[in-house]
């Protein structure tokens, strides 16, 4: 199956850590959303239809017994418009909680909706987050499409501008399955 | 609004494909019951998917135990109504 | 002082008198009324951007007015303070309200782009084409307005409508039509199409003598029309089109679209004032349910006819929604703003599932009774009480979602159940009223068809509570709908085999069980009573069958396939699904053998009598075939172009079809069905709408032989005559001089040795056709 491209580190409170890479990298993210799970309750917003949980389970499984105790850590909520997404960050709690954003910008993505008025939405999600990540760890990611529009990039410049911690990541090489002979 | 998680049938073929080394090393002969076993577990799709388990494979291997244990007693019966036969 | 009943044929805005009204009088008269008609739309937000607002519109008296108020939140379940700014005149308030939001984004907005039709239904209970009483003042200002039968009206008194119809002898984009036929009273008008005056003077003075109401066009939308007016203008003879004078017809864009999962294409619309136009080649499920169900989706939408007509399901349940929150005084939000309730991830495993379908086993089933709940998606949210507002975040013991974590508030009925429930018990009653109307019943077809219609809105109703922009959806009720209908489906099953019956297949809203003693409609009926008992639901007993046979996938038969099966009931009556008969995109040659293949093995006692007779035919249409004595049009394919042409990385047939019509200078959009030939050599296919004729004798014989052996195959397969074998025994008669063909060899292989092409005659009227 798809190898893991790299587990990140667990993202700290006070800054807010950008993960910009392909659709492959969910495994890894739900790795590490494992890990934070283990320790406490989890905040996910799943903006681009993406969490997936099965990969969650069997990453908590390689920890403990417990799958269905720490699953319940992680709460989650999945956005289908930028309306929702940006509604979805004002009603968060400010505790500490940490925040993992999925697919962020998926719905930002969406023609049927006004460009300026997504990027004022937009605006405002990133300023919700820079509060939230005061106090609490807070992780985006930013999918990278296999065929970008001019948009994607409008609409990733301030999701980077407002990040401290970046990771780009490549699309994996295609899985080796046998061993060269030659 | 799709769906976010895989569906049964795909998290079956997930798991077949997980197991694509260990078949891979199989003899012939083995590779095919491989197979049929999770031919057999098929059948029950619907119930793996209402039982909607966060680690799916453990009712995949129930299901496959399922079809077993149904041949088993047909098994079972065929052999009570030969001894029937020859008694 | 004008008084009369009649009936409300359209509605629009106006600069001048605000709101036009034309009525169908009973008398046989036509009235143009008008009504000032002042709308409302609120802004929700801080106190301080509410004041902004205020400023910013307080100076303008004579157009709108302002007012503090308070409204029912739906979302937030609770009233909440608003700014209502109404609008004199409702011409003016789109423009208005755009103004706003884009002077004041922060501020939330409701009721904001509601089309005119719903909001004088809110407001006076009178929809589109209602009948009603109405009283006017001199000056044709609507006074009273009071509605004689409602929506849910089983039998409506018939509207005398004056339908005026436009057909052209043949598709437009196929070849270029020759003349046109204009119908109106029983009469029939041909017109030359190369001679544009004297059509222009003609079609003028009948339309000026028979005024219509309706003109219901071929290709109006998208060839007709716009060719009328562009002639209209340039000989300048105006039509008349329009019954209101001095306002242009109102053009609509095209559009391509996503629906279930599948790509749907609109072609642009033309929308005419005062009288409706319906193309029928653009008219939404037309085939379907004709004029009779586009009138019924107007009556309980509110939607205008001409609207109604072009718009999908979702949109007319959408409507319904958005009438009964007006009558409630809730808000319509602009744009939804609720998002899912945060909820533990482990909820998701279960939430995140459709219904519940079976793998069913392949082959025969005899005697088989199928049971269908119905309508059961809507049945579950008017008898649940679904709807956004009912959903309790924080669940107690009572009216728990089966397995769900959720709860239903079941103290006040909800916004959805309101809208739905007189839907679906008309839906009810008109099934009811069909199963108990005789065959000859002159209205039958029209009770049929209107029924078709309420079928899709109600189909529709639940996918639309999941959809992201839909203003009352809310995923939270969408799961709790498909919670309901797995326990529901399940305490069915639970039921039938207490009963000692045996579950061939369960499929979402429907089970099909068997039992070796209860074989009768009346036997069965304990059982119906037993499901409602424990479910609360409606199901009827669809039918008894003789004998169904469920086939496997199209890429492996050995895989079951939930949906894909055909079966004969006791009566003789056929029911196929998923099968080349059903299938829109096969050509009627392999569609018609299926079909008649199957009605040969429900015309004996024991389908296997039929076998011998099946063979025959079997070989007659490959004789037929190969003579070329099949139409052309008969072997005609009907692909949906599924993307744009750039997306494809290796060309579907329908794709390939559509790169010879852009060749021929004719676009296609993705959504759109592409008809074609299969032929030999490159590129395989032949697009039916090129302007060049298709030759005979390029068609690909042995690649239809191949379809129908395949389609006879799934039906034979479970008497014993596969594909294959099949393929041997009508391929191995010696009367044929050719030699059996392997299965699935490339075509191309076959370029130069084609089997039985002796004869092609083309069935000659065929060749300048419509499809």
């Amino acid at each position: 199956m798809n190898r893991q491209l790299t587990i990140f580190p667990i993202p700290k409170a006070g800054k807010i850590s950008l993960v910009v890479a392909p659709r492959g990298v969910v495994q890894s993210l739900m790795t590490m959303l494992a890990a934070l799970a283990l320790r406490g309750r989890v905040i996910v917003l799943d903006g681009g239809n993406c969490f997936n949980g099965y990969a969650l389970a069997r990453a908590i499984r390689q920890h403990t017994h417990q799958v269905k105790d720490v699953l319940k850590q992680v709460m989650l909520s999945r956005a289908f418009t930028c309306y929702q997404m940006t509604a979805m960050l004002a009603k968060l709690p400010i505790d500490g909680t940490p925040v993992i954003v999925l697919d962020m910008l998926a719905t930002f993505l969406d023609e049927n909706v006004n460009f300026n008025k997504r990027q004022r939405l937009l605006d405002n999600s990133l300023n919700l987050l820079r509060r939230i990540s005061e106090g609490a760890p807070a992780a985006v990611w930013a999918r990278t499409r296999a065929t970008p529009t001019g948009e994607d990039q409008q609409f990733l410049a301030p999701l980077l501008e407002t990040a401290q911690d970046i990771w780009e990541l490549q699309a994996p090489e295609i899985p080796v399955h046998q061993l060269p002979l030659f | 609004m799709g769906r976010t998680l895989p569906s049964a049938t795909q998290l079956m073929l997930n798991e077949e494909a997980a197991l694509s080394r260990f078949r891979r090393a199989l003899r012939r002969e083995d590779q095919l019951t491989f197979d049929d076993l999770f031919t057999s577990a098929q059948k029950h799709i619907s119930a793996a998917a209402y039982a909607a388990h966060a680690l799916p494979f453990e009712t995949f291997l129930m299901a496959m135990l399922l079809e077993e244990h149904k041949e088993v007693l047909r098994m079972r019966k065929i052999i009570e109504m030969l001894e029937e036969m020859h008694a | 002082m004008p008084e009369f009943s009649g009936w409300l044929l359209d509605l629009f805005e106006d600069p001048r008198e605000g709101l036009i009204l034309y009525f169908i009088g009973e008398d046989g008269m036509r009235w143009r009324l008008s009504q000032s008609f002042p709308i409302t739309f609120y802004a929700l937000g801080k106190d301080a951007e509410l004041r902004a607002l205020w400023q910013h519109l307080k100076d303008r008296p004579r157009e709108i007015s302002l007012e503090r108020s308070q409204r029912m939140d739906v979302f937030k379940r609770q009233a909440v303070t608003v700014l209502a700014v109404t609008i004199n005149n409702p011409y003016e308030a789109r423009k208005i309200f755009q103004q706003t939001a884009n002077r004041f984004p922060n501020l939330e907005y409701s009721d904001a782009d509601l089309q005119i039709s719903l909001r004088f239904a809110a407001s006076t209970g009178a929809f589109p084409l209602s009948h009603c009483h109405v009283v006017a003042d001199e000056l044709h200002h609507l006074k009273e307005i009071t509605v004689l039968e409602d929506a849910w009206t089983l039998k409506s008194t018939p509207i005398p409508l004056q339908i005026l119809s436009l057909s052209p002898d043949v598709a437009p984009h196929h070849a270029r039509p020759s003349y046109l036929t204009v119908e109106i009273l029983g009469e029939t008008y041909h017109f030359d199409l190369r001679t544009w005056r004297p059509l222009l003077v003609n079609l003028r003075a009948l339309i000026q003598r028979y005024d219509p109401d309706l003109i219901l066009t071929d290709w109006g939308d998208t060839w007709l029309l716009p060719l009328l007016l562009q002639q209209s203008e340039k000989y300048h003879i105006p039509l008349g089109l329009n019954r209101e004078t001095g306002r242009c017809v109102s053009w609509r864009e095209e559009r391509t679209y996503f629906s279930y999962g599948q790509i749907v294409y609109r072609g642009q619309q033309i929308h005419l004032f005062g009288r409706c136009h319906i193309d029928r080649q653009n008219a939404v499920l037309w085939n379907d349910y004709k004029l009779d169900g586009t009138i019924e989706v107007s009556r309980v939408t509110s939607l205008p006819l001409q609207t109604s007509a072009r718009v999908s399901p979702g949109t007319g349940i959408s409507s319904i929604e958005m009438v009964t929150a007006l009558r409630q005084g809730i808000l319509v939000p602009w744009q939804k703003q609720q998002a899912e309730m945060l909820k533990p991830a482990m909820d998701l495993f279960t939430a995140d599932q459709g219904g519940l379908v079976y793998q069913p086993r392949i082959g025969v089933h005899k005697k088989v009774a199928e049971i269908d709940f119905v309508s059961l998606y809507p049945a579950i949210m008017v008898h649940f009480n679904i709807s956004p507002e009912t959903i309790l975040p924080n669940p107690t013991a009572d009216n728990l979602v089966p397995a769900l974590g959720l709860a239903i508030d079941t103290s006040q009925e909800g916004l959805i159940p309101k809208a739905l429930r007189p839907l679906l018990e008309k839906r009810i009653e008109m099934k009811k009223h069909l199963a108990s109307t005789p065959t000859w019943d002159p209205y039958r077809k029209n009770f049929k068809r209107r029924a078709s219609a309420l079928k899709w809105l109600l189909v529709t109703c639940f996918g639309y509570l999941g959809y992201k922009n839909a203003r009352f959806g809310r995923i939270e009720a969408h799961q709790a709908v498909t919670a309901y209908g797995r326990e529901a489906l399940l305490r069915a099953k639970e039921a039938a085999e207490d009963m000692g019956f045996r579950v061939i297949q369960l499929y979402v809203d429907g089970l099909w069980v068997q039992h070796p003693d209860k074989t009768q409609p009346e036997e069965i009926e304990p059982l119906l009573l037993e499901i409602q008992e424990r479910t609360g639901l409606p199901i009827s007993l669809d039918g008894i069958y003789r004998w169904v046979v469920f086939v496997g996938s199209r890429q492996n038969k050995k895989r079951p396939v939930a949906n894909r099966y055909f079966g004969v009931f006791q009566d003789g009556s056929i029911k196929v699904r998923g099968i080349d008969a059903r299938r829109r995109d096969s050509t009627p040659f392999v569609s018609d053998a299926q079909m008649h293949l199957l009605e040969l093995l429900a015309s004996k006692p024991e389908p296997e009598d039929a076998l011998p007779e099946a063979i025959r035919f079997i070989r007659e249409r490959l004789r037929t075939l190969r003579n070329g004595q099949v139409g052309l049009s008969d072997l005609l394919v009907r692909q949906r172009l599924g993307r744009k042409l750039e997306a494809y990385r290796t060309l579907s047939p329908a794709a390939r079809a559509v790169l010879q019509l852009q060749a021929a200078g004719k676009e296609m959009r993705p959504g759109q069905r592409v008809p074609f030939l299969y032929t030999m050599g490159k590129p395989g296919v032949f697009a039916w709408d090129r302007p060049q004729h298709p030759n005979p004798r390029t068609v690909d014989v042995e690649r239809y032989q191949r379809l129908l052996l395949r389609a006879a195959g799934i039906v034979l397969e479970s008497w014993g005559l596969d594909e294959e074998k099949l393929t041997e025994k009508v391929l191995s008669d010696a009367s044929q001089l050719t030699l059996p063909v392997p299965r699935k060899q490339h075509p191309l292989k076959h370029s130069r040795n084609i089997p039985g092409i002796v004869n092609p005659t083309v069935n000659p009227t065929l060749k300048n056709k419509a499809q």
